[in-house]
C-alpha cells in the first residue's frame, strides 16, 4: 500500500480539530506509540498522533484522512499482544486514552455504558461496589481498555465459564473508516435483525471501526470464591489433569490455569516475589478459582477437585482462601506476561486455542517440532482451562538478530499453529493477528475466507485507511 | 512446649488495598481475613514446632463468633487448637481491655513458654496488644523479632529489628514474642489442613470463663477513649520549575539539589 505522508497542512487542520494539546509531533513524544508489548521487533513510528476527546473529532479526523489517504491506526493502553495497534505505515495514531468516562451503571438493565478507554478494572471496580460484576478478566485488566478488550475479543482467565468479550457486549457505538457514525445493538438483550455487524465489529482489532462507545453486560456479584493452586512433579500428569477434572468431577469452576515450572522461577525471581509453595519440585501447576454461593457449598467444591487432583498425581493441594493469599498467587500468574515481554528482548507470544480434550496432545507433539530448534525455548503458560495455552517462544541465550528472529519464531511458530490447527484449533484465541500471525492465519484457514475477510474490509473501508495490513494483507 | 498465638480477624480492606497496595480487583468475596501480620506469628509458632518434640501450638482470638474462619485458618496452617473469646461485654475494648481478656484467657489455658504476636494488626495499628499482654502476664516482652536463633534450655536468643541494623537478646522463657515480616515466609494451607481445621471444634470462653466481669472488659472496662478519627492531611509544596530556557532550568534544578545536600 502507497499512502501520502502527514503535511504540515494536515498537522494544522489536525490542530484545529483536536485542539493544540492534542496533536503530538516531537519524536520523544510519540515514540511510545510506535510499538505494543509484542516486541521491538514490529516498531514503526507515526508520523503524527492525535488524541481524541469526542466522536465529532474522530468523524472529522476519517473525513480528512481518506481525503488526504493518510493511514490511521487506533490505539488504546498498547498492551496489545499482536503488534495490531502498530501504525505499519505511518501516518496517524488515534489515542482513545482521553476518552475514559463510564457513563453509566444501569441497574435496571444491567448493563453498563463506557467510553472506549475505561480499563478494564476500573468497570470491574465500580460495578462491584453496587453489588455487580463484569465478567471480562484478561491478565492486562489493570491497564487494557474496554473498547480494545472488545475488538481483540479479549479472554482471560474466566473465560471457562463466563466466555470472551464477546459473550458480554451489548452495544458499540463506532466512527466508520469513512467518518459515519454506527449504533450497533444498545441495552436490549436480543437481535434477530439482519446481518450482525455488532458480532462483526468484535474482533475486528481496530481495521473496521473506531469504538466510541460500550455497552457490556452486567451480573449479580458471585457469592464467595476459593483459589486452589496446585503444584505437579510431571509436567503431563498436569497437562492430563487438566483435561479430564472437569469430566471426572464435574466440578466447574470460573478458572483453570497452567503455569510450567519455568515460568514460575523466572517470574518470582525476576520480580523478586516470594516463591509458590513447591516451587523447587513442581515442574507445573494448575491454578483454578471456584464460586459458590456459601462457605459449605464452596468447602465441598474445593475438597473435590481437590482430590481428584492428588489422585491425579498432583505433589499437594494448596488452598488460597484470603485476599492476602489470593493476592500472593495471582501476582505470579499474572505478572508471568510482563516477565517475558520485558526480560527477553526476543520473544514470541503464542496464542494457540485448541479443544481441552486435545491440549495433551498438542503439547506433546509442539516438544517434538522444538527439537530442531535448539536455540529457541518453548515455555506454556495460560487459559488451559479453555484450551488456549499460549507457548511462548523465548530467545533465551540472545543469540538472534532482530531479522533472524523473526524468520525463525515465525517458522517455529507456524509449525506449532499448524499442529493445533489440525487438533481441532486455531492461531489465536484471544490476543488477535496483528502483524506477526498474518501468515498463519492464512495457512490455516486457506485463501477462501480470506479473501471474504478482505471483501467486508473493502465495503467497510473502501480506500485502506484505517489500520491497514492487519489482519492479512489488502493486496497479496 | 506449649505454645500461643494471639490472632485478630481484621477486614479485609479491599478499597485501601486495591487503591494503595496492589490494584488488583476483588478476588475473594469475603470481606474479613486472619490480620496478615499474624501470618507470620503464625508461620513461625509452627516451624518451632516441626522442630521440637512435642510441642503443641494453640491460637487464641478475641472477637465476634465469626472470628472463628481466621482460628481455623491458623489451624488449617499446622496450629492443633483453637480459642475464641466471645461475648457481648468484650465490645469496644480499647488495647488494655483487650490485652486484659487475652491474658486472662492465657492464664486459665494453663502455662505457655512462648506467646507470639504480630506485629501489628492492620486494621486498628497500635502494635500495643502483644506488649500489653506481656506485661500483664509479667513475662519479657521481645518485640520486632526478625530472627530466632536458639531456643531451648528455659531461653531464648533472637534478633530485634532496630533501626539501623539488628540487636541480639536473650531472654528467659516464658516470653512473649511479637514478629516482623522479615522472620519467614508464611506457608499456604494445604488441603489436608483446610479439612483438619474444618473438623477441629474451637472452644469459645466467654466472660466469665475467663473470670472476668463487664467491669474489666470491653467499652466500660477500657480506660483510653477513641475520641475521633482522621486521616493526617498531607501537603507537598511543590516547585514547577519552567523548562522553556533547558539551560536556565538545569541550574535551577542543580541548585536545589546542592542546596538539599541531594548531589
Ligand atoms: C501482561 C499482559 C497480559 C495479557 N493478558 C491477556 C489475557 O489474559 N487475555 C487477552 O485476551 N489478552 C491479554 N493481553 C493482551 C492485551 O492486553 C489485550 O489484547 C487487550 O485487549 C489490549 O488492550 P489495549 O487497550 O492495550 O489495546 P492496544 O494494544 O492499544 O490495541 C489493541 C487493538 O485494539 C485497537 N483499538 C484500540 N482502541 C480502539 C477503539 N476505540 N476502536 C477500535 N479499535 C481500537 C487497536 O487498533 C489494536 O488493533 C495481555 C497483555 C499483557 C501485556
Ligand atoms: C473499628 C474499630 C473501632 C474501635 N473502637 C474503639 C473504641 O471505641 N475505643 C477504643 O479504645 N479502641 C477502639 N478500637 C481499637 C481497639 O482497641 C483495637 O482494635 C484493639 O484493642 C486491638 O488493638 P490493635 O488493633 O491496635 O492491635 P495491635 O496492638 O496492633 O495488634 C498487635 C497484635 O496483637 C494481637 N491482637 C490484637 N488484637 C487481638 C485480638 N482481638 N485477639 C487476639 N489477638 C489480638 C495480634 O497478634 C496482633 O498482631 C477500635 C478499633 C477498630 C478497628
Amino acid at each position: 500500500m502507497e499512502y501520502n505522508k502527514v503535511t504540515a497542512e494536515t498537522i494544522e487542520e489536525l490542530r484545529r480539530i483536536f485542539g493544540e494539546r492534542n496533536v503530538l509531533t516531537e519524536v520523544e513524544k510519540i515514540e511510545p506509540y510506535s510499538h505494543d508489548e509484542s516486541g521491538t521487533q514490529f516498531k514503526h513510528m507515526p508520523e503524527v498522533v492525535v488524541k481524541a476527546e469526542n466522536e465529532d473529532q474522530i468523524a472529522q479526523l476519517m473525513k480528512l484522512a481518506n481525503r488526504e489517504h493518510i493511514p490511521v491506526t487506533p490505539r488504546g493502553a498498547g498492551s496489545g499482544l499482536a503488534a495490531s495497534a502498530v501504525p505499519l505505515h505511518g501516518g496517524i495514531v488515534l489515542a482513545m486514552e482521553k476518552m475514559n468516562r463510564i457513563l453509566e451503571i444501569d441497574e435496571v438493565n444491567m448493563v453498563a455504558v463506557c467510553e472506549p478507554a475505561v480499563v478494564t478494572n476500573d468497570l470491574c471496580r465500580a460495578v462491584a461496589d453496587k453489588g455487580l460484576f463484569y465478567a471480562g478478566y484478561p491478565m492486562s485488566v489493570e491497564e487494557s481498555y474496554i473498547a480494545s478488550n472488545v475488538v481483540t475479543n479479549a479472554g482471560g482467565s474466566k473465560v471457562v465459564k463466563y466466555g470472551s468479550t464477546r459473550s458480554h457486549v451489548l452495544g458499540l457505538e463506532c466512527i466508520s473508516p469513512t467518518g459515519e457514525k454506527l449504533v450497533l445493538g444498545g441495552k436490549r438483550r436480543k437481535e434477530t435483525s439482519g446481518y450482525s455487524l455488532l458480532q462483526l465489529m468484535i474482533g475486528s482489532e481496530g481495521t473496521l471501526g473506531i469504538v466510541t462507545k460500550v455497552i457490556v453486560n452486567l451480573m449479580p456479584a458471585p457469592g464467595v470464591t476459593v483459589d486452589l493452586l496446585v503444584p505437579f512433579a510431571n509436567f503431563d500428569d498436569a497437562v492430563k489433569a487438566s483435561s479430564n477434572i472437569i469430566r471426572t468431577t464435574k466440578v466447574y469452576p470460573v478458572t483453570m490455569e497452567f503455569m510450567d515450572g519455568f515460568s514460575v522461577r523466572e517470574t518470582t525471581e525476576y520480580f523478586n516475589l516470594p516463591s509458590l509453595p513447591a516451587q523447587d519440585k513442581a515442574e507445573a501447576y494448575l491454578l483454578f478459582t471456584f464460586e459458590g454461593k456459601n462457605q459449605e457449598e464452596l468447602d465441598e467444591l474445593a475438597e473435590k477437585a481437590g482430590t481428584a487432583c492428588l489422585d491425579m498425581g498432583a505433589l499437594d493441594v494448596f488452598v488460597a482462601s484470603t485476599k492476602t493469599e489470593s493476592e500472593k498467587v495471582w501476582k505470579v500468574r499474572t505478572s508471568m506476561p510482563d516477565c517475558v515481554t520485558t526480560k527477553y528482548r526476543h520473544m514470541l507470544a503464542g496464542d494457540v486455542v485448541v479443544p481441552r480434550s486435545e491440549v495433551a496432545e498438542f503439547i506433546a507433539k509442539t516438544q517434538d517440532v522444538m527439537k530442531k530448534y535448539t536455540g529457541l525455548k518453548l515455555t506454556f503458560f495460560g487459559h488451559i482451562g479453555d484450551g488456549n495455552i499460549h507457548p511462548n517462544f523465548l530467545d533465551t541465550l540472545g543469540e538472534y538478530t532482530d531479522e533472524e528472529w523473526l524468520k525463525v519464531a515465525e517458522q517455529a511458530y507456524g509449525e506449532v499453529c499448524m499442529l493445533g490447527s489440525q487438533l481441532g484449533g486455531t492461531v489465536s484465541g484471544e490476543h488477535g493477528i496483528g502483524l506477526g500471525k498474518k501468515t498463519v492465519l492464512r495457512q490455516t484457514l486457506g485463501e477462501y475466507p480470506i479473501s471474504l475477510m478482505k471483501g467486508i474490509k473493502k465495503v467497510f473501508d473502501p480506500n485502506s485507511i484505517l489500520n491497514p495490513d492487519k489482519i492479512f494483507d489488502l493486496e497479496q | 512446649m506449649r505454645i500461643a498465638v494471639l490472632v485478630k480477624q481484621v477486614p479485609a480492606s479491599d478499597k485501601v488495598k486495591m487503591d494503595e497496595e496492589t490494584g488488583t480487583m476483588v478476588r475473594s468475596a469475603l470481606d474479613a481475613e486472619l490480620n496478615p501480620l499474624d501470618l507470620y506469628a503464625v508461620e513461625e509458632a509452627i516451624r518451632i514446632k516441626e522442630k521440637t518434640n512435642g510441642a503443641e501450638i494453640t491460637v487464641v482470638s478475641m472477637g465476634p463468633p465469626r472470628a472463628v474462619d481466621a482460628i481455623k485458618e491458623a489451624i488449617a496452617m499446622g496450629c492443633d487448637s483453637g480459642v475464641l473469646l466471645s461475648d457481648k461485654v468484650f465490645g469496644g475494648a480499647d488495647t488494655w481491655a483487650t490485652a486484659r481478656t487475652l491474658s486472662a484467657a492465657l492464664e486459665k489455658l494453663g502455662t505457655f513458654d512462648l506467646i507470639f504476636s504480630g506485629e501489628r494488626a492492620t486494621d486498628g495499628e497500635t502494635g500495643q496488644v502483644g506488649p500489653s499482654v506481656a506485661a500483664q502476664l509479667d513475662m519479657p516482652a521481645l518485640t520486632y523479632v526478625s530472627k530466632i536463633r536458639q531456643i531451648g534450655d528455659g531461653k531464648i536468643v533472637v534478633e530485634r529489628a532496630i533501626e539501623g541494623g539488628h540487636e541480639v537478646v536473650e531472654s528467659s522463657l516464658p516470653a512473649l514474642l511479637s514478629v516482623v515480616k522479615e522472620i519467614n515466609e508464611p506457608r499456604m494451607p494445604n488441603l489436608t489442613g483446610k479439612i483438619r481445621a474444618r473438623k477441629t471444634e474451637v472452644l469459645t470462653m466467654t466472660a466469665a470463663d475467663v473470670g472476668l466481669d463487664s467491669s474489666t472488659t470491653g467499652l466500660t472496662g477500657s480506660p483510653t477513649r477513641v475520641v475521633k478519627v482522621f486521616y493526617p492531611s498531607m501537603s507537598r509544596n511543590g516547585t514547577i520549575v519552567d523548562g522553556r530556557d533547558p539551560d536556565d532550568a538545569v541550574q535551577k534544578l542543580l541548585q536545589f539539589l546542592n542546596e538539599k545536600a541531594l548531589v
